[in-house]
């Protein structure tokens, strides 16, 4: 079942002075479950084609329906609403928010959706134990590496039971073993617990991972490849 | 994490900042309730000795008797007319008063006087004139004694036991004429009452004057001061409009009271100094505090807060701050406004001269009201409000996308 469905998804920047195509009529699907890896030159629309699918900007034409509901269609609150119980996100650096612990940024996704007190404690922990920091859930981002911010980044995202998680370069300011360890906390949590994984990258190694490369240029889709790989 | 305790980490984050902002705030309200009270402590001080030592809060007379201070512009008082003005609920005292100039002699000498004819009690009740008798005894109801100012009683050469003799012109222009036996003589500390003033009983004044029943002016003073407008109302309406004018002191005094208001003005100004620079202060910090975290606030709307919690939390963030200050600067200025209020600060130089010849002791106590602290203190949230007007702005007009890219 697809999940997500775009179609003739087009974004223009500066559509009166010089347009600039940043997504040139995109029709792409992706299904429960997938490990997908956007990948292309700079400026062939990753960001912006992550950014259209997390409902974070708007397209200049175009649909998204996401389980059905066309999120263009969505007014800001709803669509802020919408991120909350169906998008997980990373960011490519300084996803937590600094005055909160390892804990309690995984904890403020659930606060917001108003999970109450027992669920939340029990589940900060197991998605922190998941992602291999449970002796770090009461440390400050600006004590954790880069490599553990991410990982606590993905367990925010996860902590909101999400439909999917976007990841736009994740690994970008990692170095490779960090990179290397998000990526299989990622492939785990994708092949174990059936987590929806679109990502972007530059990286070879990263690119590798995935089961699915979509293939990005000029805002178009040059190619779209899946492998299928062993044991799934 | 709730609202507050996210607020209160993040004010935290720039501990120098959030300290000096709040020091600014602090700053600016310790000094701004010093200045008011200051300047409310003189004002209602001097007010208090121009009511206390004359006018009363509110006083009535014939129409057209202030701008025209003649025998003839003067009035029938008897009980009838005290009751209606009894009937007010706020009226407190009342001393009626007859006055009108008449000219003294004694020995070789003679010098224009004003002739006070007054209730003896009442008039004490209200100025403690009997704590100015530096000789001799105290006006009576009854009789013919008079009380001397002892500038005048000087300069005539005459003591308590000695007779002044009073020349002068009536009521309707029937002269008037007597011999009236000092009993004592009176000290006032503002040469113009000490060289000028003679009390007699109002009986006798009246009789002087061929004033039967007359007064010049009714002199009433307030239960509770601060209803002095809707009193002054009241008792215009229950006395014959048309035929008395009913003012409040600060309305006979026009001369005092701008005198008094310029002094305030300069003080109203450095205070709107004040806040204004904390204004710019506070709404530095915001805008900085604002941009910094441009990609934060990014970040936190994509993953699911509505922009209206979050400006929410911004704007408990500078509340927090501002109230830091707000509180402490309170808190500061309390106890010296107390201590100032209960043991006036003593003038010095050509204040104190000032004072001192216009027979008010040099004493200036500051205030401690409700009324001028909470102003202050709404007025400096109003600041901290109209400040987070542009993070709040920011916030709304977010654009997620392109704040993840900072
Ligand atoms: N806010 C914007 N205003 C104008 N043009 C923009 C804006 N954002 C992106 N673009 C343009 O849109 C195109 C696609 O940009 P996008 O950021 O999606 O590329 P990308 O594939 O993510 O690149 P990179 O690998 O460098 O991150 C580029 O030509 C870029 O210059
Ligand atoms: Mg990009």
């Amino acid at each position: 079942m697809n999940i997500i469905e775009i179609t003739g998804l087009s974004k223009v920047y500066d559509a009166n002075t010089m347009p600039v195509y940043a997504l040139n009529g995109v029709d792409l699907a992706f299904q429960q479950g997938e490990f997908t890896c956007i990948v292309g030159p700079s400026g062939s629309g990753k960001t912006t084609m992550l950014n259209m699918l997390g409902g974070l900007d708007s397209p200049s034409s175009g649909k998204i329906m996401i389980d059905n509901t066309d999120i263009t269609g969505l007014t800001s609150r709803q669509l802020i609403n919408f991120r909350l119980r169906n998008i997980g996100f990373v960011f490519q650096s300084f996803n937590l928010i600094p005055v909160l612990t390892a804990r309690e940024n995984v904890e403020f996704i659930m606060q917001l959706q108003g999970v109450n007190k027992d669920q939340r404690d029990q589940r900060t922990l197991e998605l922190l134990d998941s992602v291999g920091l449970n002796d770090k859930i009461n440390t400050r981002p600006n004590k954790l590496s880069g490599g553990q911010q991410q990982r606590v980044a993905v367990a925010r995202a996860l902590a909101s039971k999400p439909k999917f998680i976007l990841a736009d370069e994740p690994t970008a300011n990692l170095d490779s073993k960090s990179a290397e360890i998000l990526l299989e906390i990622m492939e785990k949590l994708n092949r174990e617990e059936k987590i929806t994984f679109i990502f972007s990258t530059h990286d070879s190694r990263v690119v590798a991972k995935a089961r699915r490369v979509v293939t990005l240029e000029d805002g178009k889709i040059l190619s779209d490849v899946s492998s299928t790989r062993p044991g799934s | 994490m709730n609202n507050i305790r996210l607020a209160w980490r993040n004010i935290w984050r720039n501990k120098r900042r959030t300290l000096l902002t709040a020091a600014s705030v602090f700053l600016a309200i310790f000094l701004a309730l010093i200045v008011r009270s200051l300047q409310i402590g003189w004002f209602d001080n001097l007010s208090d000795i121009v009511i206390q030592s004359y006018s009363g809060h509110i006083q009535i007379h014939k129409k057209g008797y202030w701008d025209d201070r003649d025998i003839n512009n003067s009035m029938v008082f008897n009980d009838s007319v005290l009751a209606v003005v009894k009937s007010v609920k706020n009226v407190d005292k009342t001393v009626p008063r007859l006055e009108y100039f008449a000219l003294s002699s004694f020995g070789k000498q003679t010098k224009g006087v004003m002739l006070a004819g007054t209730d003896p009690a009442r008039e004490d009740a209200l100025t403690k004139l009997s704590a100015k008798v530096v000789r001799g005894r105290y006006l009576e109801p009854r009789g013919k004694g008079i009380l001397v100012s002892q500038g005048l009683a000087s300069f005539l050469g005459l003591t308590a036991g000695d007779t002044l003799v009073l020349i002068g012109q009536g009521f309707h222009g029937v002269s008037a004429a007597g011999k009236y036996p000092v009993t004592g003589i009176v000290h006032f500390p503002s040469p113009v009452l000490d060289n000028q003033m003679v009390y007699m009983n109002l009986p006798a004044a009246q009789d002087f004057f061929s004033a039967d029943d007359r007064i010049t002016s009714l002199s009433v003073t307030l239960k509770n001061p601060e209803e002095i407008n809707s009193t002054r109302d009241a008792l215009q309406r229950r006395v014959d409009g048309g035929k008395f004018e009913v003012m409040r002191w600060d309305e006979m005094m026009v001369e005092i009271m701008q005198q008094l208001k310029v002094k305030t003005a300069g003080g109203k100004i450095i205070i709107a100094i004040l806040y204004m620079i904390v204004g710019f202060g506070v709404f530095g910090t915001v805008i900085m505090m604002t941009n910094e975290r441009t990609r934060e606030f990014g970040v936190i709307v994509s993953v699911g807060m509505q922009k209206s919690r979050l400006a929410f939390i911004l704007v408990l963030e500078m509340i927090l701050i501002g109230l830091t200050g707000l509180l402490s600067g309170v808190a500061a200025a309390m106890p010296i406004m107390l201590y100032f209020k209960f043991n006036p600060l003593h003038l010095w130089g050509n204040m104190a001269q000032a004072f001192i010849s216009y027979g008010i002791e040099p004493l200036m106590p500051l205030a401690l009201k409700s009324d001028f602290i909470i102003t202050n203190v709404i007025t400096v949230i109003l600041i901290v409000f109209v400040t987070c007007i542009y993070p709040v702005r920011r916030i709304f007009t977010l654009n997620v996308a392109e704040a993840l890219h900072k």
